[in-house]
């Protein structure tokens, strides 16, 4: 699909900001507005851009498919293995077990801050991997 | 042009209904607004007050939601919509 | 003002779901019902108060270094919108994302299996697979898109020959 060298050339300067911007929105989930599925939401987005002005066969060079599966399925798994260590601790399922920091600096709030980036990374690669399947040529 | 007609009138309808409705919205009591701003940030930790209740008092419901994700996603999957 | 407003972007969505007679145009109207409702929930929320539910000060102070005030000093209730009705919301926008996806696959293997997204022309086509599989006939292809239809005519057909032995 490349189409445009303007497009390909601007994309490319491009996308290591927009995933830059969606690292900052997941780990800051709980400081300003954001959070785990606006920050994964910003990552397919730039995965997106990727695709669409390099084609899928360039993107899946950079972000294999077989890898970001597996981390989908790592990321779910974590958060589940996180609720029981919640109930095996005391705290009901998906309780909070870590120590609650000063609020306002990053640190804070630890069981929100893990789940943040837990949910960021199972909704950016899942949502990428639902665009690879849709926007991919046939061989 | 029945068929637009037809749809028309039952747009109609349904937006007459939904009016009266929409004519009875009044704010919501504010006990439960008022506990999330006064306990919030102590009990979670959390100075975004919508992060703190969806991961913090109700994350049941997100796991939940990643479940869905999750099924979507291997739906797609499964249904292999770009090969031939 | 504006929940007739929202009424009208739910109403215009139900519209485009009935009349329209493409997939993809059905798709684009529920995306729309879906939209309506989100927005009609975070505005039912907004009616309590007029700032954003996250306590800034609380972030300040943290991040100059103070100590962190308890919050007898804070006791005095702020005008904060309600925080339920969007965290519910973010949950209903995920859902909506999941709904769009799976429409979206099921509409691409319809186009390759029928070579279609008319509904009137899949109607008759689905109608004649049904009695042609009666009549044990696996070869024959979809005779029913009699009109040109808006892919290849190649895609639609040798998409029907394989339709029931595809795998997943």
């Amino acid at each position: 699909m490349k189409e445009s060298e303007l497009v390909d050339i601007v994309s490319r300067k491009l996308v290591p900001f927009i995933l830059l911007f969606g690292c900052y929105l997941i780990s800051h989930g709980h400081l300003s507005p954001g959070g785990g599925f606006q920050g994964g939401a910003v990552l397919a987005a730039g995965i997106t851009l990727l695709c669409l002005s390099r084609g899928v066969k360039d993107t899946l060079r950079s972000f294999p498919m077989r890898r970001m599966s597996l981390s989908e399925s790592a990321a779910f798994l974590m958060i589940l293995v996180v609720g029981v260590i919640g109930l095996v601790l005391g705290r009901g399922f998906l309780g909070n077990f870590l120590p609650l920091g000063t609020p306002g600096e990053v640190p804070s709030a630890g069981f929100i801050f893990f789940l943040n980036l837990l949910i960021g990374l199972k909704v950016g690669t899942g949502i990428s991997l639902v665009l690879f399947t849709l926007l991919r040529e046939e061989e | 042009m029945k068929r637009t007609l037809a749809s028309l009138l039952l747009v109609l309808v349904l937006g007459a209904v939904l009016v009266f409705g929409v004519r009875q919205i009044t704010p919501a009591p504010e006990a439960l607004r008022n506990h999330f701003f006064r306990r919030g940030v102590e009990q979670t930790g959390s100075v975004n007050l919508v992060s703190s209740i969806y991961l913090g008092y109700r994350a049941f419901d997100t796991l939940g939601e990643t479940v869905v994700l999750f099924l979507a996603v291997a739906g797609v999957m499964a249904l292999q919509a770009g090969k031939q | 003002m504006a929940p007739y407003l929202i009424l009208a972007l739910f109403l215009i969505g139900i519209w485009g779901l009935v009349r329209k007679d493409n997939l993809i145009k059905k798709v684009i109207a529920l995306n729309i019902v879906n939209s309506a409702l989100i927005v009609l929930f975070v505005y039912l929320g907004s009616l309590s108060g007029s700032t954003a539910p996250i306590l800034v000060e609380r972030l300040q102070r943290g991040a100059r270094g103070g100590e962190a005030q308890s919050l007898e000093g804070l006791r005095r209730v702020a005008d904060f919108v309600d925080p339920l009705p969007q965290a519910l919301m973010l949950t209903d926008i995920v859902i909506g994302i999941c709904l769009t996806a799976l429409a979206l696959t099921l509409a691409a293997r319809i186009y390759r299996c029928y070579g279609t997204l008319d509904i009137r022309l899949l109607e008759k086509a689905a109608a004649q697979d049904e009695g042609r599989t009666e009549g044990d006939a696996p070869g024959g292809g979809p005779a029913g898109a009699s009109s040109p239809p808006e892919g290849g005519p190649e895609d639609g057909r040798a998409g029907g020959t394989r339709r029931g032995g595809s795998d997943a």
